[in-house]
């Protein structure tokens, strides 16, 4: 056994390329191929409105999550940007989740995410434990394995490290989770690929009038309101270029005189969206920031789809991707980002929209409830519900629950 | 603009939310998305054709890269195609089809499975210049409308050649 003095973090069992640590650019880091990343399963426990839930998605490569204002479609998100953080290096619990978050304060909070990889299962369990006397959370388990088997067990501060051939323990802070710690072999090793994957989904819920498109980086990394869309836009081109003929491809259909997008330097190490529009009667160049609030979605609608095609396999969760959209325009939009995840990946989105939820099927579509807000949300597929006549009217009439 | 009305474009008009959603799952498989614009439900076949006669035959008129697909429950009648071609105006019936389930599309799912498998059928037959899924039983009424369909609006919006 290593020993490790109690509250120190240990240092990488393996190197780790400088470019993979820190969540900030992550523009070059280069994954294999990843195919068939989906999730399998998501349990959640004690978050929130979230008790002994798991969400019904496996084998879907789009779902719809709808219910009543505050049945907990956007807590879902949430838990989902808990596991991202932890995927783009943030180790500290109380960056992740505080007391409040905890439904019942001597029950530990529970996250646990199912995904599959080229045939391969990938089960990240972490719980926290808020003890008497803390301040804050501390985690109170962790795991993670492939294909059954263990590649570390953590319980509190014990960490047990497993692989072929090797082994090992030691202590971390309590206060620290293991993943963006525990760094094994880049590319090749499943932690690696695991914590890349989780830390590239997509949580999305854009506020268009906070977007103004300038960067100063380039990242990988959409922040949940996409208030950093030029260095998500410059990040993805720069990773992958042909992306562009992905984004100008969506984008002609739906603009049709969209001429391009430029993102020109504009100081030292800045840079400034701008999009040229052209017909027969001329042009004209506009600040990314000019944009109508629906254009700027579809803006991320483009880059979501070239996103999923560079990388493929990318979880998006948009949360009421329909907003700000022309009436006649939403269900393209929820189709082409369905269309596109069939290929791979999965998209999950949520809605109130008529027309958005019209363009899913009863099979794919998820009825959260809760029935007060001292109980828990279930989650059922609506396919196993009985609702009579359409399902727009039934849910304006208040008769669809579980 | 939402689909492109400047190119040969398809409006679905659904009777009710079981067909919309079975015409949702063929709408995920075609390659101009664009191109094809799904109507909220009529709530009725009587209301498909009324909505049709009322609204889109004017349109139609106006507009000759229009093409509508009415999507109605057979509920067993053998006239029930008859009744609605009587509707449309001689001038319109190459842009008109009118198709459906033989009963309704909640005894073909419970038939032959999901309304995404079924579909992704209907759209691969198209695709493919096969009959495996409109050939079924509860589909294969459908023949003449489908073989103009397959005429009309496969090479041109459904499955264009790239």
């Amino acid at each position: 056994m290593e020993a490790v003095s109690w509250g120190t973090v240990p240092s990488p069992v393996f190197p780790v390329p400088v470019s993979s640590q820190g969540g900030g650019n992550s523009s070059h880091l280069r994954i294999p191929c990843i195919i068939s990343f989906v999730i399998r399963r998501l349990y959640v426990h004690n978050f929130r409105c979230l008790e002994n839930f798991e969400l019904p998605i496996s084998g879907r490569s789009s779902t719809l999550l709808i219910g009543k204002n505050g049945s907990g479609k956007t807590t879902i998100s949430l838990a989902l940007q808990i596991l991202r953080k932890i995927g783009q290096d943030t180790s500290r619990v109380g960056e992740l989740v505080k007391p409040k978050d905890l439904t019942h304060k001597s029950v530990p909070m529970r996250f646990e995410i199912e995904v599959e990889l080229e045939g391969k299962i990938y089960e990240y369990t972490i719980a926290f434990e808020y003890p008497e006397g803390f301040k804050e959370l501390r985690v109170f388990e962790e795991k993670f394995t492939v294909d059954g088997a263990p590649v570390y067990t953590r319980n509190v501060a014990q960490v047990h490290l497993l692989r072929t051939g090797q082994e090992a323990d030691f202590l971390i802070d309590w206060h620290s989770v293991a993943l963006p710690i525990v760094h094994l072999r880049p590319t090749d090793d499943p932690l690696f690929l695991f914590k890349l994957w989780l830390g590239r989904m997509l949580i999305l819920r854009p506020i268009p009038s906070l977007i103004l498109g300038d960067s100063d980086q380039d990242t990988l990394q959409p922040n949940t309101q996409v208030t950093n869309f030029g260095a998500w836009f410059q990040g993805l081109l720069t990773d992958s270029p042909s992306a562009y003929s992905k984004i100008d491809e969506y984008l002609k259909q739906v603009m049709p005189d969209l001429k391009n997008i430029k993102n020109p330097t504009v100081g030292k190490e800045s840079r400034s969206l701008v999009v040229e529009f052209s017909n027969v009667q001329g042009s004209v160049t506009l600040p990314f920031a000019d944009l109508s609030d629906g254009e700027k979605c579809f803006m991320i609608c483009a880059v979501v789809l070239a996103a999923n095609s560079a990388f493929s396999q990318l979880v998006c969760f948009w949360d009421e991707p329909d907003n700000f959209l022309a009436l006649d325009e939403v269900g393209h939009f929820v189709m082409a980002l369905r269309q596109a995840f069939q290929s791979g990946g999965q998209f999950i989105a949520t809605s109130h929209n008529p027309e958005a939820i019209r363009r899913f099927s009863d099979e794919n579509t998820i009825v959260l409830y809760r029935k007060s807000h001292l109980e828990p949300t279930t989650a059922r597929p609506l396919n196993e519900l009985q609702v009579n006549g359409d399902l727009v009217g039934a849910l304006i009439r208040g008769d669809v629950e579980p | 603009m939402s689909f492109n009305k400047y190119l040969p474009h398809v409006l679905v008009l659904p009777e009710d939310d079981a067909n919309l959603r079975l015409a949702n799952e063929f709408h995920l498989q075609i390659n101009q998305l664009r191109q094809m614009q799904l109507l909220p439900v009529a709530e009725g076949w009587v209301n498909v054709l009324d909505l049709f006669e009322n609204v889109h035959v004017r349109e139609m008129e106006r507009d000759p890269l229009r093409f509508m697909i009415l999507l109605i429950d057979f509920d067993g009648a053998a006239n029930r195609l008859q009744l609605a071609k009587a509707r449309i105006p001689q001038a319109l019936m190459d842009r008109v089809f009118v198709l459906g389930v033989w009963s309704e599309p909640e005894r073909l799912r419970a038939a032959e499975g999901s309304y995404k498998d079924i579909g992704f059928g209907m759209a691969e037959d198209c695709r493919r210049g096969t009959n495996e899924t409109w050939g079924k039983p509860l589909l294969q009424h459908n023949a003449g409308e489908l073989a103009r369909l397959r005429q009309h609006l496969v090479p041109t919006i459904l499955f264009p050649p790239p």
